[in-house]
């Protein structure tokens, strides 16, 4: 009777072993890399609003500050979408026939809400407090990305929790100066990593254990 | 200094009204599983009014006690979950992760004083009853463990204020939905790492026991009455 398998099956046996740990990482990867994608965290993803507003023109090229519409920021957990009011403080002067605006206007006049789409939507049992990170010297720009060159809001970063970790575990590569917050296209006047230790010593921002616990931001 | 979160319940005040219970249900989101589910042993009350009587009719006598997570300092329950999601915080508090829990409900099993409770349903408030639910605590889902949290919903609201403001907490600013509801104030809560605050005080009065106290598990509730407990010959 003659052999059930030729010569060349220990070489194929031992090539199917690597080849089986190469799938399985293949497959690995793969998965991580879909599950950090874009199109899982619907991040730089342009959202279709009611009003197309521009954040470039408003914040880039106006120079609003972001605490005249966002009021809230630095005293409570929301930031604050802005009433119909607010826009109409300038806009019943300038670009008060303009068509584009007509949803503003008559959301003003029918005094119903203009329904803005959130653009970064946390998860359920996470809970962010704005007041919280503004106090402590993280800038808008630092999560938001740089708003003022966004003809249309988009979320840039990813929101995972390890995007938020990154900065817990050691903020002092974030954290600017308080006068600084709103400011976009920032750059320190001193060397990172010479101001961070600094302003996070100065700020009291408390230490990794309390950072990283479930906790602070999971109840 | 870190806080450390206790509270003290008078039992000789507790009129046995169940206010505090209706309060952590409304503060909480806690849902309510109908009969049928509670006849099953799976109602959930945070918070429950313990009645024990005491003599024999028509002489009888009948005693309230409020029970919660006693929030241990040496807690059964976090040493058996094999997620990490039943730990101790940095304030002392027993805290839950919902999204870490893969109900295996060891915790519940392991837990004293059975407080802890399992979602063998997601919870429903048919309309228009969502809109009472408190938008700073989360709904549990399905297959995941909840329990008394001592309102850190508040708790975190006070201190994010606070540090924002640049202050420390003040003794009685802050409290919990069952103490703020208890119409004789039997339930005081506070910062036992303060020896000055209410509840520290109280805890450390001569009429303060430990529920189970022998099982080590070091509880932070404290519960004052003037005789001690089962020991009915004294009245």
């Amino acid at each position: 009777m003659s052999q059930v398998f030729p010569k060349s099956a220990n070489a194929w046996s031992k090539a199917s072993v690597l080849a089986i740990v190469f799938v399985l990482l293949s497959v690995g990867w793969v998965v991580l890399t879909i599950q950090r994608s874009d199109f899982v965290t619907s991040a730089n993803q342009f959202v279709e609003q009611p009003v197309q507003f521009s954040h470039q023109h408003h914040a880039g090229g106006i120079g609003i500050d972001c605490r005249y519409c966002h009021t809230s920021v630095e005293i409570s957990p929301s930031a604050g979408i802005p009433p119909t009011k607010t826009c109409i403080n300038c806009h019943s002067q300038i670009w008060s026939t303009s068509p584009y605006l007509e949803p503003v206007r008559a959301s003003f006049r029918d005094d119903k809400p203009l329904n803005w789409v959130r653009v970064h939507d946390l998860p359920d049992f996470v809970y962010f407090n704005h007041s919280i990170h503004v106090t402590k010297g993280v800038g808008c720009e630092t999560c938001h990305g740089r708003v003022d060159k966004m003809p249309l809001m988009i979320q840039k970063a990813s929101l995972q929790m390890e995007w938020c970790l990154d900065c817990h575990r050691d903020p002092s590569r974030y954290v600017r100066p308080r006068d600084q917050i709103t400011t976009m296209g920032y750059q320190p006047a001193v060397a990172q990593a010479e101001l961070g230790p600094r302003l996070v010593k100065e700020y009291k921002i408390a230490g990794l254990e309390h950072m990283t616990s479930c906790s602070v931001c999971h109840r | 200094m870190a806080y450390r979160w206790g509270m003290a319940v008078d039992i000789d005040k507790c009129t046995g009204c169940e206010a505090c219970v209706t309060a952590c249900h409304a503060e909480n989101n806690i849902p309510t599983v109908g009969a049928g589910q509670a006849s099953r042993g799976r109602a959930m009350h945070w918070i429950r009014v313990e009645r024990y009587y005491e003599g024999s009719f028509p002489d009888v006598r009948l005693k309230f006690r409020p029970v919660l997570c006693q929030q241990c300092d040496n807690a059964p329950c976090e040493a058996v979950c094999p997620t990490y999601a039943a730990h101790q915080n940095e304030d002392g508090l027993n805290a839950q992760v919902y999204n870490r829990c893969i109900g295996t409900r060891y915790c519940a099993n392991a837990c004293t004083y059975n407080v802890r409770f399992f979602n063998f349903f997601n919870p429903e408030w048919p309309k228009p009853l969502h809109l009472q639910l408190n938008p700073d605590v989360s709904i549990r889902e399905v297959g995941v463990m909840e329990k008394c949290t001592f309102c850190v919903q508040r708790i975190k609201a006070a201190k994010t204020e606070a540090t924002a403001a640049q202050r420390e907490l003040v003794d009685g600013a802050l409290q919990p939905a069952c103490a703020q509801a208890c119409p004789t104030t039997a339930i005081i809560f506070g910062d036992l790492n303060d020896p000055e605050s209410r509840v520290a005080r109280l805890a450390r009065s001569p009429r303060g026991t430990k529920l189970l106290e022998d099982l080590g598990a070091e509880p932070k509730i404290t519960y004052l009455q003037k005789q001690p407990w089962h020991e009915p010959d004294a009245y």
